[in-house]
């Protein structure tokens, strides 16, 4: 068979490449942000705002079109249909808070413009991701993704740790896709295909063989990797705390939201397929690994005493949360509907409180120490209420929509008879109430001692902060707009 | 629920929208905040005393309900009604709030100086929506947001403007009432659950779940403990008691009433602490009596070890306010022992003493907060002979103290007696024990009386201390009102209240087969 007829570009009706229309259009228009960023004075100002034009239209289109029907491209390894569109419109609008976020940051932190275009690409990249059935199309995809976060994380010229946050996360990061790569062939061995409906047929018609289990905790593995579920959770604080913060951000909501969507994609029509044997030890792994990462995570991120490596162990605990609504997922559809709501609430506070953490200018520093925070809630009222909303929505406290989130993924998980675990994630999640009141303690209540860390007005952070509080007090208390658009979604 | 009224969420939702309101207030009318303030509470008092007026006393189930559809996906929905369980809770609510404002007006005078007052405003609005929504909230879902929500104004309010080792009680504080409250969400989802699964609809509502049946064993203790029932109720239980507080949960509560500006202090005392045994009645007890009743040796054990330790405690005492706080877990103890008793008087009594402790617990915090502003110590041993120089005051504080040691035609007598009389019938010898705790309330409020006030004066700084002024004498002799009006004239102020109740007890003792 030849590429050609593997891949039949030249039949594709109009309708077809109207639904590509976003990927094309971020891709091209990375390259139009590359070009225009070279001005020499004002290339960061073109960049953001050729990005921040390509990103909205992208949500247009996609807004758009979300009801359309449904598109099959490539012999079905592509599928586009609401679901990919909605999820794809959700990581747009990361990217374009990401965007705005690194408007402002860019210079303060000495990136490069050509981190407007590297979110771009990345997004694309995500874009594919979701799209995609194709365990060979996943691996590209996600490498589109990582290559660009990868080179992100590096930006930070000035600093070492940022080298070192960059140099970890690709060699680690190529390990992870390594798994990937080396689990889907695998899987293709033992049941033929690289297509998950097609493994999903093998699976159930014919006990698969041993090289099949391999091949899938293999691939597990390497997406446990990617979302920093513990134990492979190892890269999460180093990069997170090295990389520029705007950075940080673009990671802690599209590269966590994209990468959990993979797993959950694969986990659907893998381990919880009805009727495979032996596939009970590989919802214990999962088990094992929401318990361990809730716990590990909400332990010791109380221990730490800088704000960026603090959000990013909490950011581990998400992800057990997460993973236990991976884990109900085998009961129905409401599980991953829940699963969505929770990421896309999360990814909004977590980009905010990251938005407000990339105002600080503490010279060439890993990171912020929580007692340079001391009294910030005064001196910057609207920030502070900002972040104490972020704060208080990450510990699943009501009137912020952390508290729907939580409450969505814990209730699906009850209903799901996951009753144990959801002790476990109660009982860590307060411990985590603990570390995110530190911070708030600490930018109300502490008299300010010491060196302060300097607060930046940077307009475009705090319109990104200002913007996602909104939509985080919004969806805490009328979350129905969400919760009807994801209710469509299978 | 036929009636449809918007009376109960004017009454939650003023404070909060007026609070929001304070918050984007110009800073040139910061001194006239308070003045806000009290026109708020005042409002609240206001549309409360409608709504009393309104209510009608005959009937048992809820009144003025008001219906809007929230998450109907999850059976989630916005639903308030009042019955007389919490009408009396939401008039505490509504009167002590303008009278904790009127007591604790700052006093600039001496070059005091006001501490981010539109946040301290704002906070105490927000305060008052979340306890409203918590009392009149009739489904679950709703019932906990509020709950959750009353505790950021009050984690606020001791971490900012408290004592010196605020930032310890606040988080103590929070961090306790989180464990219990998040066991209790869980529970929430088994109750949602079980709801569909017996009825068929998807329903948060306590009417739909009240009418759910959980099995209850209780062959062994193990047994019991695994039946569905038992668990249940001990995850409601224990974030109800975590907020009472009982023996042995209730250790944040010293530490976060010394720490607490006095205002915070009264919320605390006066309502935030019904909160939990408010929970208690209405959630915990009646959806799982088996289970109540299978428990309820335990629980009115802790709440007599309660009585007489937080006495003891109490009278150990140097610091004043760290008195009233043990006085507080000593009183809310004979709540737990009228809950518990699965008698009809004596839940009776338990609803009279919440709003009782509350009037005196409110009280003496802010007779304690009168003593601190003018004298800025709490150490009852640098008081003494007060009575001489501040008469008015004196009179006031001993009219709580009496209240507090529920002398017969104070208010105190009127839910203690009950309790008393109604647990005596079923478990006579722990209210032998309970009962000890009336004597040793008088010896320490009357030791922290006579320490502050009698005896010879001690002090020679006392020159510019000057008796209550108008405000202060208002707040006083509104809660005067109300210790001598409920203590002669119970009947007036808690007789709407008597058909849920006699509809409540009846329920529950029927359910659970004991007389």
């Amino acid at each position: 068979m030849t590429l050609m007829e593997m891949f039949p570009l030249d039949t594709l009706s109009g309708a077809d490449y109207m639904s590509l229309v976003p990927l094309m259009l971020l891709s091209f228009g990375a390259i139009i942000s590359l070009l225009v960023g070279t001005h020499k004075t004002r290339g960061h100002g073109n960049a953001f705002i050729a990005s921040g034009i390509i990103l909205a239209l992208c949500l247009l289109i996609l807004g758009l079109n979300a009801g359309e029907d449904t598109t099959i491209l490539l012999n079905g390894t592509l599928v586009i249909d609401t679901f990919t569109r909605t999820l794809s419109f959700f990581v747009c609008a990361f990217a374009l808070i990401a965007v705005i976020i690194t408007r402002g940051t860019d210079v303060k932190e000495h990136i490069l413009s050509e981190v407007y275009a590297l979110i771009l690409f990345s997004t694309a990249g995500m874009i594919l991701m979701m799209s995609t059935n194709h365990l060979l199309f996943m691996f590209i995809a996600l490498e589109i993704m990582s290559l660009a976060v990868y080179v992100m994380v590096a930006m930070r010229r000035t600093s070492y740790f940022s080298a070192e946050a960059g140099l970890k996360y690709f060699i680690l990061g190529g390990l992870g896709s390594a798994f990937l790569l080396y689990g889907s062939s695998l899987i293709f061995g033992a049941t033929g295909s690289f297509d998950l409906h097609a493994i999903h047929t093998a699976i159930t018609t014919k006990t698969p063989t041993a090289i099949y289990y391999v091949g899938l905790g293999l691939v597990l593995t390497s997406m446990l990797f990617k979302v920093g579920a513990v134990p492979f959770h190892g890269w999460v604080p180093d990069v997170y705390q090295g990389a520029a913060t705007n950075v940080t951000a673009f990671m802690s909501a599209g590269v966590k939201f994209t990468a959990f969507m993979a797993l959950a994609r694969i986990a659907k029509s893998t381990i919880f397929a009805e009727g495979v044997p032996g596939m009970h030890w590989f919802e214990y792994y999962i088990w094992l690994v929401a318990a361990a990462s809730m716990i590990y995570g909400n332990f010791v991120a109380i221990s730490q005493n800088e704000i960026k490596r603090m959000l990013s162990f909490s950011t581990i605990a998400h992800t057990g949360y997460l993973l236990l609504g991976l884990y109900a997922m085998k009961m129905g559809p409401e599980a991953s509907q829940s699963v969505i709501v929770y990421l896309f609430f999360y990814a909004l506070s977590s980009l905010g409180a990251f938005a407000i953490v990339a105002q600080f200018e503490n010279g060439n520093e890993k990171d912020v120490r929580l007692d340079q925070l001391a009294g910030m809630g005064l001196r910057h009222p609207v920030m502070g209420a900002c972040m104490t909303i972020f704060l208080l929505s990450m510990a699943g406290i009501p009137l912020t929509s952390g508290f729907i989130g939580k409450y969505g993924l814990f209730n699906t998980a009850v209903n799901a008879g996951q009753v144990p675990l959801v002790v476990i994630a109660v009982l860590t999640s307060v411990v985590s109430v603990y570390y995110y009141l530190r911070v708030i303690v600490y930018m109300y209540m502490k008299e300010a001692e010491g060196e302060q860390a300097v607060f930046q007005n940077l307009r475009g952070a705090g319109l990104a902060a200002t913007l996602s509080a909104a939509a985080t007090v919004q969806f805490g208390l009328f979350p129905r707009a969400i919760l009807e658009l994801v209710k469509h979604l299978k | 629920m036929e009636t449809t009224s918007l009376l109960l969420t004017w009454i939650i939702f003023t404070p909060a929208l007026l609070g929001v309101l304070t918050l984007f207030a110009p800073s040139s009318l910061e001194g006239q905040l308070r003045k806000f303030a009290l026109f708020q509470t005042i409002v609240n008092a206001i549309l409360a005393t409608i709504m009393y007026s309104g209510f009608i006393g005959q009937e048992a189930g809820y009144q003025f309900t008001h219906f809007v559809p929230w998450l109907p996906d999850w059976g989630i929905n916005y639903i308030v009604g009042i019955d007389g369980i919490s009408l009396p809770l939401v008039m505490l609510t509504a009167f002590v709030s303008p009278l904790a404002i009127l007591g604790t007006w700052p006093d600039l005078s001496h070059g005091g100086e006001l501490k981010l007052e539109k946040f301290f405003v704002a906070l105490l609005m927000f305060l008052q929506a979340g306890m409203y929504g918590t009392f009149l909230a009739v489904d679950l879902f709703l019932f906990y947001f509020f709950w959750e929500v009353v505790l950021i104004p009050m984690f606020f309010l001791i971490g900012i403007w408290g004592g010196k080792e605020r930032i310890y009680a606040t988080v103590k504080f929070f961090l306790y009432t989180m464990v219990g409250s998040l066991l209790m969400l869980v529970a929430i989802f088994w109750l949602v659950r079980a709801t569909q699964i017996q009825t068929g609809v998807l329903s948060a509502s306590l009417d739909v779940i009240s009418t759910l049946k959980f099995p209850f064993e209780s062959a062994t203790i193990w047994v019991a403990l695994k039946s569905p029932q038992a668990l249940l109720f001990l995850a409601f239980a224990l974030a109800f008691v975590i907020k009472v507080p009982m023996v042995p949960f209730h250790t944040w509560l010293p530490d976060a009433h010394v720490q607490a500006p006095t205002i915070g202090s009264v919320f605390l005392a006066a309502v935030l602490l019904k909160l939990g045994t408010y929970g208690l009645m209405r959630i915990a007890i009646p959806l799982f009596p088996q289970a109540a009743n299978y428990f309820s040796t335990m629980f009115i054990a802790l709440g007599v070890i309660g009585i007489i330790y937080g006495a003891f405690c109490a009278l150990a005492q140097s610091d004043f306010k760290k008195l009233v706080a043990y006085s507080s877990v000593s009183h809310m103890g004979y709540i737990m022992v009228g809950l518990f008793s699965f008698n009809k008087i004596a839940i009776a009594g338990s609803l009279y003493q919440m709003i009782n402790h509350g009037i005196s617990a409110g009280g003496l915090f802010l007779i304690v907060g009168f003593l601190y502003e003018r004298l800025h110590t709490r150490n009852l041993n640098e008081f003494g002979g007060l009575s001489k120089i501040v008469p008015v005051m004196a009179i006031a504080f001993m009219i709580m103290t009496l209240s507090s040691v529920a002398l017969p035609g104070s208010n105190g007598f009127v839910g203690e007696f009950p309790i008393l009389l109604g647990s005596f019938q079923t478990h006579p010898w722990f209210v032998l024990f309970a009962g000890t705790g009336v004597i040793l309330g008088a010896v320490y409020a009357l030791k922290a009386y006579q320490l502050v006030m009698l005896g010879p004066v001690t002090r020679t700084d006392l020159g510019h201390l000057h008796d209550l002024n108008y405000r202060e004498v208002i707040a006083m002799s509104v809660l005067t009102l109300f210790v001598f009006g409920i203590g002669f004239f119970p009947k007036t102020f808690f007789g709407k209240s008597d058909a849920t109740l006699n509809l409540y007890a009846d329920t529950l003792i029927q359910k659970v087969g004991s007389p």
